[in-house]
């Protein structure tokens, strides 16, 4: 009704136009705004980017600084100051981080980022707080005790934690972190790994290293602390090198025999310790997740357990005895994990090898070759036929992995 | 005079080495990825490269492991230095057949005396 009485109307074409006009002039307007707004964007990145590489030149240059630089005043100032001196703390060490630190000191780049931290919005916050642990300022530490007590946000909690594990000064901290940590929601093992990882080279440092061992004893027993967790303290043990934890290690695979990813934690931990005693009992574990693990490993130790491998290759459920049928596999990725161990089969294997050379994927191709090679004898002689054959990616596979056997011997 | 290709995607480590090395009077050239580095590779001919991991477009890893399968480039020594510090990672890179394999963060001083001390070795050789 009302659209017929509106096309019907004597005004309609000039109403139409004119809708016509304010929309197109809407429209340009709002070019003309994103425009100039891109504009002011760029010119404000200009700057950030032409302060920051000033910083950067004088912090190289000179001895102070802060003497020959303009002291910041907005906030994309200390953005570049922020982003600039972090930069040059988190890639160096030395003379030139001292420079930095007194800028920082100087011109209160770090009480910038404390008071950002306070921001309504959540990324302002987790901003700053990715800041101020890239600087790592001792003089931070209390701050984000106290900002972990004030933050209503996960994602900013983690990152506080993260940088407090830089800041760490004895097993207080280390207590109070795993605290901290144990009222959040596991994340990820990177993550709790890497925050382990800091706080064992922060401690290792300061010439404490013991105190990490001691702080593994003590969650040992304690329930209220996850089992991923204690493996992922484990694993940032083998990480950061913390090697006076290493009886403590032994004792987590004592305690732990029901746990498999403990245990594999401990056998990568006390491998990379150089020991290898636990090795001929790990091979027999009931596990086969974890007897591969060992297995990856059993040519690093001592020739008493060079039997544990071959008795394996017999055990009918440790997956080598399903091995050629896997080789087998519509999925690409299942024929390339097994290919990775099909060297240490028996030669019966070969038949199964022999037509992954032809393979259409590249990575089954090269992999079938390496395993080849690596089993010597027929398998070398089965890669010098496959060497001249007409199929050009198999022969190439071929070349290679007899180049690397070559190489290797 | 020698010449040092310094690879990587951080503006502030090829500032800073730019920088140290030029006033230790080594000719620079800069690369801010591994694609960068291949192309401008024929042409500065660098006596030595020092090589991030983590780049775009191509990685210091897959950089090391073209160089190294080239005739005409698999001489040129390469100085990895990277923050990744995993025993796996720091295997690759000899098994790539590098020279040094350094983490970050690095103290330029000491990075200086190893590069002097590279080229004075290779002299006497």
């Amino acid at each position: 009704m009302f659209l017929t009485r509106l096309t019907s109307s004597p005004d309609f074409y000039t109403l139409l136009y004119l809708a016509v006009g304010l929309l197109l002039a809407f429209n340009l307007l709002e070019i003309v705004f994103l425009l100039v707004h891109k504009r002011r964007i760029e010119r404000t990145e200009e700057r950030k980017e032409t302060l920051k590489r000033r910083i950067l030149t004088a912090a190289v240059t000179v001895t102070a600084p802060s003497e020959v630089l303009p002291k910041p005043l907005t906030d994309d100032d200390y953005e570049a100051y922020g982003e600039a001196t972090s930069s040059i703390i988190e890639s160096f060490e030395g003379e030139i981080t001292e420079r930095a630190a007194g800028l920082i000191h100087d011109f209160g780049i770090d009480l910038y980022y404390k008071r950002l931290s306070g921001h309504r919005v959540w990324y302002k916050r987790a901003h700053a707080i990715d800041i101020l642990s890239s600087l790592k300022l001792e003089r931070s530490r209390e701050f984000f005790f106290a900002a972990f007590e004030k933050e209503t946000s996960n994602t900013v909690k983690y990152r506080i934690l993260y940088g407090l594990s830089l800041l760490v000064q004895g097993s207080e901290d280390i207590r109070a972190i795993s605290r901290m940590l144990s009222t959040l929601p596991y994340l990820t093992a990177k993550y709790t790994e890497d925050v382990f990882i800091n706080i064992v080279t922060v401690i290792k440092n300061s010439g404490r290293e013991d105190e990490f061992g001691a702080f593994l004893k003590e969650i040992m027993t304690d329930a209220g602390v996850h089992t991923k967790v204690k493996r992922d303290c484990l694993s940032a043990c083998r990480a950061a090198a913390c090697e006076r934890a290493g009886p403590i290690v032994r004792e987590y695979y004592k305690t732990f025999q029901a746990e498999p990813e403990i245990i594999i934690a401990c056998i990568k931990t006390l491998v990379a310790m150089g020991d290898f005693s636990i090795l001929p009992d790990v091979l027999r574990h009931k596990d086969w997740r974890v007897r591969l693990t060992a297995l990856k490993y059993a040519h690093l130790s001592n020739s008493d357990i060079k039997h544990d491998p071959k008795t394996l290759l017999h055990d009918p459920k440790f997956h080598f005895a399903v091995l050629p049928g896997i080789l087998r596999h519509k999925d690409w990725r299942m024929r390339l994990t097994d290919l990775k161990h099909a060297h240490l089969h028996s030669t019966g294997i070969l038949r199964a090898l022999q037509p992954l050379l032809h393979d259409p994927n590249y990575h089954i191709r090269l992999n079938a070759a390496l395993a080849l090679s690596k089993m010597g004898g027929r398998g070398l002689e089965m890669l010098w036929a496959e060497a001249d054959s007409p199929d050009k990616f198999a022969a190439d596979a071929a070349k290679y992995a007899l180049d690397s056997a070559g190489d290797a011997a | 005079m020698a010449k040092i290709l310094v690879v990587d995607d951080d503006d502030t480590i090829i500032l800073v080495f730019r920088t140290h090395l030029t006033k230790a009077g080594y000719t620079v050239e800069t690369a801010v990825d591994g694609v960068d580095a291949f192309a401008k590779i024929p042409a500065f001919k660098p006596d030595l490269i020092l090589l991030d991991i983590n780049m775009p477009k191509m990685s210091g890893f897959e950089l090391a492991k073209r160089l190294k399968e080239s005739p005409e480039t698999k001489n040129i020594p390469i100085f990895i230095m990277t923050s990744l510090k995993q025993e796996a990672n720091i295997k690759k890179g000899y098994d790539l057949g590098i020279e040094e394999y350094l983490t970050k963060p690095t103290n330029v001083a000491h990075l200086l005396l190893r590069v002097n001390k590279f080229f004075e070795k290779s002299r006497s050789c």
